[in-house]
């Protein structure tokens, strides 16, 4: 059996081998720097050492460990310092002497004990950070020194490669539980609205009958004012699509009977539920009463923002002609308080019903704002 | 007994309407109602005299009710939060009265008994 020749030899090995277990054990890039800050040196033999990540277009130094000062904490241009030219250039510096290599700013090295040095950059293709090893000495550092400071740098890149994943991790755990918390506020909330469906339809209702009819075409059209949501991740919607959606049950938006034009305006969830809703019960109206149960009935959807008004607004108009004349009926209870009340309060506008003797006509004009915005 | 004059802060308007109406079946007159914080801020600092209670919603599409629950403390007047959150998002106003959404009337009707008669 043989001893090693140089007996310091097999105790740095060991060391490299731990500290590579312990890189491989690091979840969080500070864990990174605290590894390498109490190992490096020791694999080195250095006088100091640094760890220096990438930031941008800056080199950070992050964490040190040396026999004086170096630059803990600050940051330097890529361009200006031995640690960005590692970076920049995927290579090893090898600096036998600082003060006769200008890749080396001899200003900022005057106040440190720094003589010479070695950079290696840590993940060779696009490098993300450095590790440099220095002493007080001029010298030239030998290939196994430079080896296992490269064997570290390379198992560095792999703990940071971790650490971004478990960032990323986390952050996806964390995005989960929000998103299950908003679900269930968003059911809650809707079963809040189907509640106020129901009180509201049975209060004007006079038989089980024209209840359940009025309640189930509500539920759908608040379930179709949901999947249009979904649809767009739960953003906002246009007021175009709301139209089209409501209008659906009932034929669509043909350009014959159904005419709708205007700017595209964005709404918010909440507006745009409360919109879906109020169309609703336009459309059901006219289906019943008005121009879309009969033959020759037409209804034209408008809408327009004057630009030159002091406070921007929407003029959103709802007109039917060519039905029943005059038209007797508008939305009652439930509809009018959404499409008068409930709007206009919404939108900080007013909505009004008109029964004009060609029909409903409805005018919604409010204020742009954060629920209502041209796209 | 004169009706509790109330302010109804919600941002959805089919609660908004549910909760009017609820208002107005426990006896309140709902004196103003807005969907958003910042009409509902300036309506109160614009000098909301004789408010006896206030029921708020507490997420207002994205935005936090609280600055209204704290101008409303300041000046006396009680308040009742309505959330479809299981835990309100800030531990504030610990005392305060939470009423749970869907609303049940009669959890409502017993948050809000307080209100007018102090």
């Amino acid at each position: 059996m043989t001893l090693a020749a140089e007996p310091d030899e097999p105790d740095a090995l060991f060391t490299l081998v731990e500290t590579v277990e312990d890189l491989s054990a690091a979840r969080t890039i500070d864990q990174v720097a605290a590894v390498i800050r109490s190992s490096a040196r020791r694999i080195s033999g250095a006088d100091g050492v640094a760890f220096v990540l990438r930031d941008g277009d800056a080199c950070w130094y992050l964490d040190e460990d040396a026999i004086g000062p170096l630059w803990k904490g600050r940051r330097f241009p890529l361009t200006a310092c031995v640690s960005g030219w590692a970076m920049l250039n995927g290579q090893t510096a090898v600096i036998p002497d600082i003060y006769a290599d200008d890749r080396v700013p001899h200003d900022a090295y005057r106040p440190t004990f720094v003589k010479s040095l070695v950079m290696t950059p840590v993940r060779r293709s696009d490098p993300i950070a450095a590790i440099g090893a220095y002493w007080s000495v001029e010298r030239r550092p030998s290939e196994a020194e430079i080896r296992k400071l490269e064997v570290m740098a390379r198992a560095t890149a792999a703990a940071l490669e971790n650490a971004r994943m478990y960032a990323s991790l986390n952050e996806t755990l964390e995005r989960r539980k929000f998103l299950l918390r908003e679900l269930d506020h968003r059911c809650k909330n809707t079963l809040a609205s189907v509640q106020s469906i129901a009180d509201q339809t049975l209060r004007a209702a006079n038989s089980p009958d024209a209840f359940v009819e009025a309640f189930n075409g509500r539920l759908g059209a608040l379930s179709r004012a949901h999947e249009l949501l979904t649809r767009e991740g739960w953003g906002r919607a246009d007021l175009r699509q709301v139209l089209e959606a409501a209008l659906a049950a009932f034929g669509g938006v043909d350009g014959e009977r159904v005419q709708v034009s205007g700017p595209p305006v964005d709404l918010s969830p909440e507006t745009s539920v409360a919109m879906h809703m109020a169309v609703h019960e336009l459309v059901v109206n006219a289906a019943r009463h008005g121009a879309l149960g009969h033959p020759d009935g037409r209804v034209e959807v408008s809408w327009r923002v004057d630009m030159a008004a002091p406070d921007r607004r929407l003029e959103f108009v709802w007109r039917e002609r060519g039905g029943p004349a005059p038209s007797r009926q508008a939305p009652a209870g439930f509809g009018t308080r959404l499409l008068e009340r409930a709007l206009g309060r919404e939108l900080g506008g007013e909505g009004r019903l008109f029964r004009d003797a060609e029909g409903v006509r409805y005018v919604l004009n409010a204020p742009l704002s954060t629920r209502l915005a041209l796209t | 007994m004169t009706a509790p004059r109330v302010l109804l802060v919600e941002d959805e308007s089919l609660v908004a309407l549910a909760m009017e109406d609820m208002l107005a079946d426990l006896g309140c007159e709902v004196v103003a109602s807005f969907a958003a914080l910042g009409p509902a801020l300036a309506w109160f600092a614009g000098g909301a005299s004789g408010l006896d209670g206030a029921l708020l919603d507490v997420n207002l599409g994205g935005e936090l009710v609280f600055p209204l629950a704290e101008a409303l403390e300041a000046h006396g007047v009680p308040f009742v939060f309505a959330t479809a959150y299981s835990a309100l998002p800030e531990a504030r106003f610990p005392e305060a009265l939470v009423v749970r959404k869907p609303v049940d009337p009669g959890a409502l009707g017993e948050a809000v008994s307080a209100f007018g008669r102090t």
